[in-house]
């Protein structure tokens, strides 16, 4: 006598573990993603081909702006508010390229420079340097 | 004659489409999100109208209010810090050196990180800032 086996039927796969893992995943990168808007000022870029020292000084001069440890820009001592900057760098542009250069004090904070130097980009000043005192050895 | 309706068998709730909207979502979440490494103290960014937008990569160095520094978010001190920006300048020459100061920090304690940093042989140097609408 032969015996028929009854067709066996095909082990259904569980999606639920799949979806645990997947809930989870979503769950961890809804939490770690942080969503900052940075953005970036460049503080030091070496080019290959350095510009010509003292061309911006010929034709336009040099701007220095000193930073005072209270965040307060002085040109020729004289404390300047960010519209008589942009005035000031407008007044420099408008007879050449030039330069500016800032020389911030130690105590300055990070975002009084920062603020220069947007004033800076902002009335169109392409060549700006920030000096740095540093003691002889 | 009384007839009899059979009882309707509920029909089971086919979950494929869940499954389809969790994996979009998980899938949206992967590719927005960057990892990146946050400072272990508190640094809000100075805030900036002009800044450029950051691309992604290169290394971090963040610079506390307090002058507390880390490097890609691990607390160290400034011969850690020397030694760490040395090796990752070593693998990586063309490495984009981000620098994540408070905004309260006194810049005596960023530019002669800076200028250390660029002794140091790197090429570029960033100060992260905010973008704000001029």
């Amino acid at each position: 006598m032969r015996i028929k086996r009854s067709n066996a039927q095909p082990a259904q796969i569980s999606l639920v573990s799949m979806i645990d893992v997947l809930m989870i995943l979503l769950i961890f990168f809804m939490i770690t993603s942080t969503y900052l808007d940075l953005g970036m000022i460049p503080m030091a870029e070496q080019r290959d081909d350095p510009p010509p020292q003292g061309s911006a000084a010929a034709t336009g001069g040099t701007l220095l702006i000193r930073l005072g440890p209270d965040g307060i820009a002085r040109v020729h001592g004289q404390s300047q508010t960010p519209e008589s900057l942009t005035a000031l760098f407008t007044a420099r542009l408008s007879t050449g390229p030039g330069q500016v250069m800032v020389l911030p004090s130690g105590g300055a904070s990070a975002q009084a420079l920062v603020s220069v130097l947007d004033t800076a980009t902002r009335a169109g000043v392409q060549n700006l340097r920030i000096l740095r005192l540093e003691a002889a050895p | 004659m009384k007839l009899r309706r059979t009882p309707r068998r509920s029909h089971p709730e086919t979950i494929v489409a869940l499954i389809d909207v969790v994996f979009f979502l998980l899938v949206f979440f992967m590719l927005i999100g960057r990892m990146d490494a946050t400072a272990p103290f508190m640094v809000i960014p100075p805030i900036a109208s002009t800044a450029s937008p950051m691309p992604g990569g290169g290394a971090t160095v963040s610079v506390g209010a307090a002058g507390d520094l880390a490097l890609n978010g691990t607390e160290v001190d400034a011969d850690a810090l020397r030694e760490g920006m040395a090796d990752l300048l070593a693998a990586t020459p063309a490495l984009l050196v981000r620098i994540n100061a408070h905004q309260d920090a006194e810049l005596r304690r960023i530019l002669p990180l800076v200028a250390q940093i660029e002794g140091m042989g790197a090429r570029d140097v960033v100060l992260v800032v905010t973008p704000r609408a001029p």
